[in-house]
């Protein structure tokens, strides 16, 4: 009997080349868009902020200034070609993110312990993100640390050569000074758009099997095949069992087609390539209970709605009010933490919470467990709501 | 074969079935006849399990309906108005698919699909998509879904609606094969000169209640008398319907023909000086004979032919 059922759905899943295009072709193409668009906002060489430098001292120091910042490949430094400043503040609106000018007596002031004016101006365009300007502060700060110290040193060398040359050999660069760890990811290694990505659209494509699900199911309703088969004994549970099967399966493929695109056509494209964690039963878990919510969702919509218009559209608004809320569209590190905080009523968010456990963070399947079950709690809620309303209809003839 | 006692079912305050008894035997053609709304639909879904009912008992291969439902639908059948198949996929595939849900297979679904195809004329369109069938074929489909499971008992609702006279016919040969077979069926139809061709039994049904029931021969004989079929050359149904709304006793039957009951011969030839003035011309004229059709209205008081 499921044998039946699994091959009628594929058959009309198969035959329908729209519901094709949004279960599979759709998600491919968001994964490579997004994990390529998203690629130098998470890498690690990628310029933060653009800068000129009016160096009205041009000494020694602030030459070295300069060399200290240019050094720093998230920082690029444009030629000064803009004297007036009209021409400035108009860069500035649209090209740059500073003017950094050194006034004359730079150097001289250096070592003084309290300097009056500053010892730099900065001109700051006005859409820069803050912390763009903390980080380009701090390596402002960095460069006058340095200078000063070179300053000491050479003050310090003729009466104290061995603590000048302690000095010297001081170790100024970032990787020197400090490790960094991902959580759960090799020494070496660092989390990708790639990894970033994938899981979120995944999560996106699976909850799309609404639209090709809720269309099958409402047309057997209004043709009344499922009351035909009803007549033939078969029970709303065999019955919904027999859409939750195929549609478990077909979200399946959905995963690992996904997972293959990020982990072999993302790199076509100059991306990187997607690494899969190291728990394959975690992440079926996850996909799991996915499908189930999904599943849940979408019969209960079909359920609900009298035309496969009211479905598609009822669908598609939840699933991307859905994909909003629960971090999809937006990764929720860039929201507010009220925002944060509010997207955990998503059952996207607890997916893509999960996923990321596993492509992200490298955990285990027993990080994913509450996750899993809480969406495969979700899904058999609405299935069961959907039985219900769907047995007094058939029941009443509606 | 069908027992129904006292059945009745209620939608809130409404009573849409209203204490039915009705029996059907073994290898009969009953032919169900009511208004839209009299209860037909119901009364089937009623015999097939779908809905419930409050109050009466029935009966079907003398098993009770309520508590061998699953048994009596694996020996039963209901061809439902609408066609109740999938138009992305072949007939075949839908034939496989009905049968496997029923969890017919091997030889047996072999041998059924053959049946359900052979029966429906349907093998050299086996591998075509149901969409691209015409409404006729589509028909067929519908009805050789139904023969999936070899039933003893047959449920049609309404089978030849919207169709063409061609695919009408073969329908209508169909069931009579049915009749040959020893099936029993039950038949709801639009149009009446069907169920005279194919029935042996009639119900009339009428605001959830059944109004008459028995043998069509007996039913039609013992109407006759009284009544005229009045057959006309170049009419309008809305020109009948406004020249009948003048008289009484006086029906539309279809933009042809004009059915009349208890008129002495001199409220006839004022009737035929009326129709003369109005240029309807008058073909013929059949006294004493009546059909199920003009039983029908003259049961139902219904100015419509809505069976």
């Amino acid at each position: 009997m499921f044998r039946a059922m699994l091959l009628k759905e594929f058959l009309l899943l198969l035959r329908d080349r729209h519901a094709l295009a949004a279960l599979f072709i759709m998600p491919s193409i968001f994964i490579l868009i997004m994990s390529l668009a998203l690629k130098d906002t998470l890498g690690s060489d990628r310029v933060l902020s653009t800068y000129v430098v009016v160096d009205q001292d041009n000494t020694v120091q602030s030459g070295r200034l300069q060399s200290f910042l240019s050094e720093n490949s998230a920082l690029e430094e444009h030629e000064l070609t803009l004297t007036n400043v009209a021409k400035q503040q108009q860069a500035l609106n649209e090209t740059l993110h500073f003017v950094l000018s050194i006034p004359q007596g730079f150097a001289q002031n250096l070592g003084q312990e309290q300097s009056d004016p500053a010892l730099l101006q900065l001109t700051v365009a006005a859409d820069v993100k803050q912390e763009v300007l903390t980080f380009f502060q701090a390596e402002l700060t960095k460069g006058i640390m340095r200078l000063r110290l070179e300053k000491m040193q050479e003050e310090l060398a003729p009466f104290l050569p061995e603590v000048a040359q302690q000095l010297e050999a001081m170790d100024f660069d970032g990787d020197g000074l400090v490790t960094v760890h991902f959580n759960g990811m090799e020494a070496s290694k660092q989390p990708t758009s790639t990894q970033q990505s994938v899981p979120s659209w995944i999560v996106f494509g699976m909850f799309f099997v609404i639209i090709p699900m809720s269309t099958v199911f409402i047309n057997e309703r209004r043709q009344n095949t499922l009351m035909r088969m009803s007549a033939m004994n078969i029970s709303v549970p065999v019955l919904f069992a027999g859409k939750i099967v195929p549609y478990m399966l077909i979200n399946q493929i959905q995963v690992w087609l996904m997972i293959a695109v990020g982990i072999f056509v993302v790199p076509l494209f100059g991306g990187d390539a997607l690494t899969l964690g190291d728990s394959i039963s975690g992440l079926f878990m996850v996909s799991l209970g996915l499908s189930l919510a999904a599943i849940g969702t979408s019969v209960l919509i079909a359920v609900m709605t009298a035309t496969v218009e009211q479905a598609t559209t009822i669908g598609g608004i939840i699933n991307i009010l859905l994909g909003a809320i629960g971090g999809i569209m937006v990764p929720k590190f860039y929201m507010p933490q009220a925002m944060q905080d509010f997207a955990n009523v998503s059952p996207m968010s607890w997916g893509l919470e999960g996923f990321l456990d596993i492509f992200l963070r490298g955990l285990g399947a027993e990080a994913v467990i509450l996750e899993s079950l809480a969406l495969a709690g979700f899904g058999a809620g609405l299935l069961l709501l959907a039985g219900i309303i769907f047995s007094s209809k058939l029941r009443r003839g509606v | 074969m069908i027992f129904i006692k006292n059945l009745v079912k209620q939608y809130g305050k409404h009573v849409a079935l209203d204490h039915i008894n009705l029996s059907v035997g073994k290898g009969a053609i009953l032919g169900l006849l009511g208004p839209n709304g009299a209860g037909k639909t119901t009364l089937l879904s009623i015999l097939n399990g779908l809905i419930d009912f409050q109050e009466g008992e029935i009966t079907i291969f003398g098993m009770p309906l309520n508590g061998e439902l699953q048994a009596i639908r694996k020996r039963s059948s209901f061809i439902p108005q609408s066609l109740a198949l999938y138009d992305k996929l072949t007939i075949i595939e839908n034939l496989r698919f009905f049968a496997g849900i029923q969890k017919i297979s091997g030889n047996t679904l072999r041998h059924n699909i053959d049946y359900a195809l052979t029966v429906n004329r349907l093998h050299p369109l086996r591998d075509q998509k149901a969409a691209t069938l015409s409404g006729g074929q589509k028909r067929r489909l519908n009805i050789a879904i139904g023969l999936l499971n070899n039933p003893e008992l047959l449920y049609f609702d309404e089978p030849t609606a919207g169709i063409d006279p061609e695919s009408r016919n073969a329908i209508l040969e169909t069931i009579r094969f049915f009749k040959n077979e020893g099936k029993t069926v039950v038949y709801t139809s639009h149009y009446m000169p069907e169920i005279e061709k194919i029935c042996d039994d009639v119900a009339i049904i009428d605001h959830g209640r059944i109004i008459r029931q028995g043998s069509l021969t007996t039913m039609l004989q013992e109407n006759e008398g009284d009544s005229a079929v009045i057959e006309l050359l170049h009419a309008s149904k809305t020109q009948l319907d406004q020249f009948a709304s003048k008289y009484a006793g006086v029906e539309v039957v279809d933009a042809a023909t004009l059915m009349t009951s208890s008129l002495d011969a001199k409220q006839m030839g004022m009737l035929l000086s009326a129709l003369e003035a109005e240029n309807i011309a008058v073909k013929q004229i059949r006294y004493g004979t009546t059909n199920l059709e003009s039983l029908f209205l003259s049961l139902t008081s219904q100015g419509s032919c809505d069976v």
